[in-house]
């Protein structure tokens, strides 16, 4: 099975984002976009999300999907611990311990129980975006929407964060698609890396990754590293 | 000094001790019990004050006056907020009544209340009107200051309307409610007293003050004033207090 969007068209004012825009993508990988800042790489993930209407286009394979979301910024809720946060979207279908216990067991694995009781504005920077990625995953989704969630981050935290998600998601293999303009980060998480041009949207080309564990410095990624540069300009 | 609590607690009581000293400097200088009673005076007066007959009935009543102007227009600002924040029509609607409200002096209020409604209300009124646009406008500045991306996360996980607005809007909104009450009570006060010393009812800080000064008895009038202003201080320490415990995610 895979996710398809078909003949998609959609302009703001009188930016053409994407004109007769095609792609596919495979579920239960990571699938990266990796495109120019301004390409409409955000739009695409709102449409997907559904909180954004295409002009037209079909998306084929999302209507039955439940979606969850790591945005750039955390989003946690200030009034709420870092339980309490990933509680707050946990349907109601699931009992109320049963979510308390869904919430322990992510916030562990996202290495914050020591932290569970504290609130947003005790944490850091990249404490606050683990509990986002705990959230999304905690959440019974089937498709997990990540818009740059490493934006802010420097890179040691940018590392120790992919670690985290890597962890969250070998044992799960839920489909993602991760958006980024750092090509760094997507040859660290991506199975398969979709390389966007500037709007409107073409795809230049797609490499994909068969290794699991990758470590930048390896002379095959330095190699594909190069090949997307080349692409990319 | 190290303690900086304890440095700023003491330049407050420094200027509280010099406001004194220039108080009873001038009683020194004036001379005469009628104008300027001395502090000393004024203080002996306020302790006679305290244990005279009717005195709870006195404060008790300007107090439940006070809270029951507060309680109207706590329900009221707060409901009304809550609809004109979310709704941008009945902002609109809201709004000049609001400004109109808020600009109309306290004493053309007090005139033609002294003539619609009985003694007792006048003062109650007089609180409603001057507290209510406070509470409004902080509940309505505290729905639209509500994150936005807290809301389209919310909604991207199909968190219900009725949860979102329990578990966002509500929690969002609590300090703006809080720092609304503390100022609405800070001016409901005063207005409670001047509609007493206008409408003299049985009972009363303002009928008392109002009487005081009729009878040149200065110190009496001053004396009420402290009385009214530890009323205000212990409201306002009280609001402080349930903020603190409500709100602990600061």
């Amino acid at each position: 099975m895979s996710l398809i969007i078909k003949n998609l068209y959609k302009s703001f004012q009188d930016i053409n984002l994407f004109q007769d825009f095609n792609i596919e993508i495979q579920e239960h990988t990571i699938a990266c976009i990796l495109g120019p800042s301004g390409c409409g790489k955000t739009s695409l993930l709102n449409m997907i999300s559904g909180s954004l209407q295409p002009d037209s286009g079909d998306l084929l394979g999302f209507n039955s999907k439940t979606i969850s979301y790591i945005f750039q910024e955390p989003r946690l809720l200030p009034w709420k611990t870092v339980l309490e946060n990933i509680v707050y979207v946990l349907p109601d279908s699931i009992s109320k311990k049963e979510k308390h216990e869904i919430a322990l067991r992510y916030s562990e694995l996202v290495e914050l129980t020591d932290f569970n009781n504290y609130y947003p504005s005790k944490l850091s920077g990249g404490m606050k975006q683990r509990v986002s990625i705990a959230r999304a995953f905690s959440y019974p989704s089937d498709l997990i929407l990540m818009d740059e969630p490493l934006k802010a981050l420097d890179l040691k935290l940018k590392l120790n964060l992919m670690k985290s998600f890597r962890r969250l998601w070998q044992p799960d293999k839920r489909s993602v698609i991760f958006v980024t303009h750092d090509i760094d980060e997507a040859l660290l998480i991506g199975n398969d890396i979709y390389v966007f041009s500037k709007a409107p949207v073409l795809i230049k080309e797609k490499f994909s990754i068969k290794n699991k564990d990758r470590l930048l410095p390896s002379p095959e990624i330095i190699q594909l590293k190069n090949r997307i540069v080349d692409v990319m300009e | 000094m190290k303690n900086p609590i304890l440095k700023t607690r003491l330049t407050s009581f420094i200027s509280i001790l010099l406001l004194l000293s220039l108080w009873k400097i001038a009683s020194i200088i004036y001379n005469s019990e009628l104008i300027l009673p001395s502090p000393e005076s004024t203080i002996f007066a306020t302790l006679k004050l305290l244990i005279s007959e009717n005195f709870i009935q006195i404060i008790g009543a300007t107090i439940f006056r006070g809270l029951i102007g507060f309680t109207l227009s706590f329900i009221l600002g707060v409901s009304l907020g809550i609809l004109a924040g979310t709704n941008i029509l009945f902002e609109a609607f809201l709004k000049p009544i609001l400004i109109s409200i808020r600009s109309t002096p306290i004493i053309s209020l007090i005139l033609l209340a002294l003539i619609w409604f009985k003694v007792d209300l006048v003062a109650v009124f007089i609180a409603f009107l001057t507290m209510f646009p406070f509470i409004c406008t902080n509940v309505i500045d505290g729905i639209k200051s509500v994150d936005k991306d807290i809301i389209e996360m919310s909604r991207v996980h199909q968190v219900g309307k009725f949860k979102i607005i329990k578990e966002v809007f509500l929690p969002a909104i609590t300090p703006f409610i809080f720092s609304g009450a503390s100022s609405a009570l800070g001016f409901g006060w005063r207005a409670v007293i001047i509609g007493e010393v206008l409408s003299q009812p049985k009972f009363g800080i303002g009928t008392l003050m109002q009487t005081a000064q009729t009878y040149l008895l200065v110190n009496e009038v001053i004396a009420w004033t402290i009385i009214a202003v530890l009323i205000s201080y212990l409201f306002e320490l009280i609001i402080r207090k349930i903020e603190k415990a409500i709100v602990i995610w600061k």
